[in-house]
């Protein structure tokens, strides 16, 4: 399969502070990966340079011609004290194909009721936004990121702050997207244990190193070790991977082997 | 009461019209938490103002002199371009930069008017002057007025946009500090000419208050709007008709009946919530 974005040899920076360097992978037509990393890892600087917003330093970033994302912020980028209707919220996913000073038409709302219809809430089309759950307001990003058509679904941080429940629906919700229509997802996520259930290739990184792989390669206790710099178990249990981290071991420094 | 209400007719055609531009264009400032940036800039007009008044006094003659929004529309919009633009960048917190801008520019503001040759500039400058507003006044501010609320209605969807998600909207191509420069851009310019005529206290009424009333009372942003601009009119007639007969200053009765508007639509909300 084509590569949706190619990273070759790219430096990304803030100015004269370099925060990761030399990164070198594609993200591929197709592709569920998740980009996990404690907050602070460069996390959200990898994101920002797949999305175009951050070009590189040095190397380079590549994105296929006419490349749709899909983009679902984290929750506390949006603000809540808007009074606007989940259908509202959806139909801003279409504004840019609407185009500049046009209003949405019929289409469009069909189109955005189908993407609620998708997400599985399309009866609170009218409601209002603020009177959501964490995971109903979720699933409106969710659908304002699919009614744009998108060829890459690109999800950041999306189960902050959610009880297990919530978590789990949004999370199967996702994978359910990306296997009902084979659409490139790319999930954004400081907690390993959340998503290396659900996706199929995992980017991890840590203090400036940065890994990528099918789950198996990177979730398994040697690699983890390594990157983490103290002891890690993984588990398994009923199918679901377990990652721990082992209890009173000494911390291992990146790259020692134990 | 009417008699004298219609002595000053001109007063409050002006009176409504900047509580139209201000209340509707307030929806913005009080929905992005930038109503500071608002207070600032009026605090920026003020000092275009002041210095204008200052130049007057130690005899420069001429176009800056006589028409003192020039100056003021100068001020406000070097503010617009300030907040617009170099918030993202700095490492100083927004707020702070904010904060600065506003104390510094009213100290200057009370510096130039100290030394300013017109007698009443100190009041006019805090308090306004809305019942000088002339029929020449009022039509001026209704031509800056309407085609800022055309850009409005134009662009409303681009200003919610970028005003609600603006890393979303990053993302789908809109260029976010041009949206946010022409958003703040009309909101200077309406500032710097009601700045001429209402004052600082007034001005920054229109720009908070009926915004609040809107958002105590709508479920959506038609309804904010529309409850906005409607509480922003409702409280520029009900003060300059209370002001004119019972010989009240015209600027401070508006506010204090935007005030008790606002009191009004939080008890009807607490009513409703029950």
């Amino acid at each position: 399969m084509s590569a949706l974005v190619t990273f070759d040899h790219a430096t990304l920076a803030y100015g004269r502070r370099v925060v990761l360097s030399d990164l070198t992978f594609q993200i591929p037509e197709g592709d569920f990966l998740g980009l996990v990393g404690p907050n602070g890892s460069g996390k959200t600087t990898i994101l920002r340079a797949i999305l175009g917003t951050l070009e590189p330093t040095a190397g380079t970033v590549t994105r296929r011609p006419e490349l749709r994302f899909g983009y679902v912020p984290q929750r506390d980028q949006v603000d809540y004290n808007f009074p606007l209707r989940v259908l509202d919220v959806v139909l801003m996913g279409r504004y840019d194909r609407v185009g500049i000073g046009r209003r949405p038409k019929r289409d469009d709302r069909d189109r955005a009721l189908a993407a609620l219809d998708a997400v599985g809430i399309r009866e609170l089309a009218m409601e209002p936004l603020t009177r959501l759950s964490g995971g109903q307001k979720q699933r409106t990003l969710i659908a304002r990121a699919l009614v744009g058509e998108p060829n890459m679904l690109v999800l950041d941080e999306p189960t902050t702050g959610m009880d297990l429940v919530s978590t789990t629906q949004i999370l199967g919700l996702v994978r359910e997207l990306h296997e009902r229509s084979g659409l490139t997802v790319l999930m954004v996520s400081h907690a390993l244990n959340e998503i290396a259930n659900y996706v199929t290739r995992i980017a991890l990184v840590q203090e400036g190193s940065f890994r990528i792989g099918a789950v198996d390669e990177i979730v398994n206790e040697r690699t983890l070790s390594e990157v983490y710099g103290i002891p890690v178990e993984v588990d398994s249990f009923d199918g679901h991977r377990i990652v721990l981290a082992r209890r009173g071991a000494a911390v291992v420094k990146p790259g020692e082997r134990r | 009461m009417i008699e004298a209400i219609l002595l000053f007719r001109d007063a409050l055609y002006g009176a409504l019209v900047i509580a139209l531009v201000c209340s509707a264009l307030g929806v913005y400032v009080v929905l992005r938490r930038i109503v500071f940036v608002g207070a600032s800039l009026a605090q920026m007009s003020t000092l275009g103002i002041a210095i204008s008044f200052w130049l007057a006094g130690v005899g420069v003659a001429g176009v800056i002199t006589t028409r003192p929004v020039i100056l003021s529309l100068l001020a406000t919009l070097l503010g617009v371009v300030f907040f617009a633009t170099g918030m993202r960048r700095a490492r100083i917190p927004a707020d702070a930069r904010i904060g600065v801008a506003y104390v510094v520019a009213g100290a200057l503001a009370i510096l130039f008017i100290a030394k300013a040759a017109v007698g009443e500039a100190h009041d006019i400058f805090l308090q306004g002057n809305i019942l000088g507003i002339t029929r020449g006044d009022w039509l001026v501010l209704l031509g800056v007025s309407v085609p800022v609320l055309l850009v409005h209605v134009l662009f409303y969807k681009e200003f919610l946009f970028i005003s609600f998600d603006q890393e979303t909207a990053r993302t789908l191509g809109y260029r976010v500090e041009r949206w946010t420069l022409l958003l703040y851009l009309t909101i200077g310019l309406s500032i710097a000419f009601a700045m001429q005529f209402a004052g600082l206290m007034l001005v920054f009424d229109f720009l908070v208050l009926p915004a609040v009333t809107g958002l105590l009372l709508a479920r959506g942003m038609g309804g904010v709007f529309a409850w906005a601009i409607g509480a922003g009119l409702a409280a520029a007639v009900i003060g300059f008709s209370l002001s004119v007969p019972f010989d009240l200053p015209t600027g401070p009765a508006i506010v204090t009946v935007s005030g008790a508007l606002v009191i009004l639509a939080w008890l009807l909300r607490r009513l409703r919530e029950r």
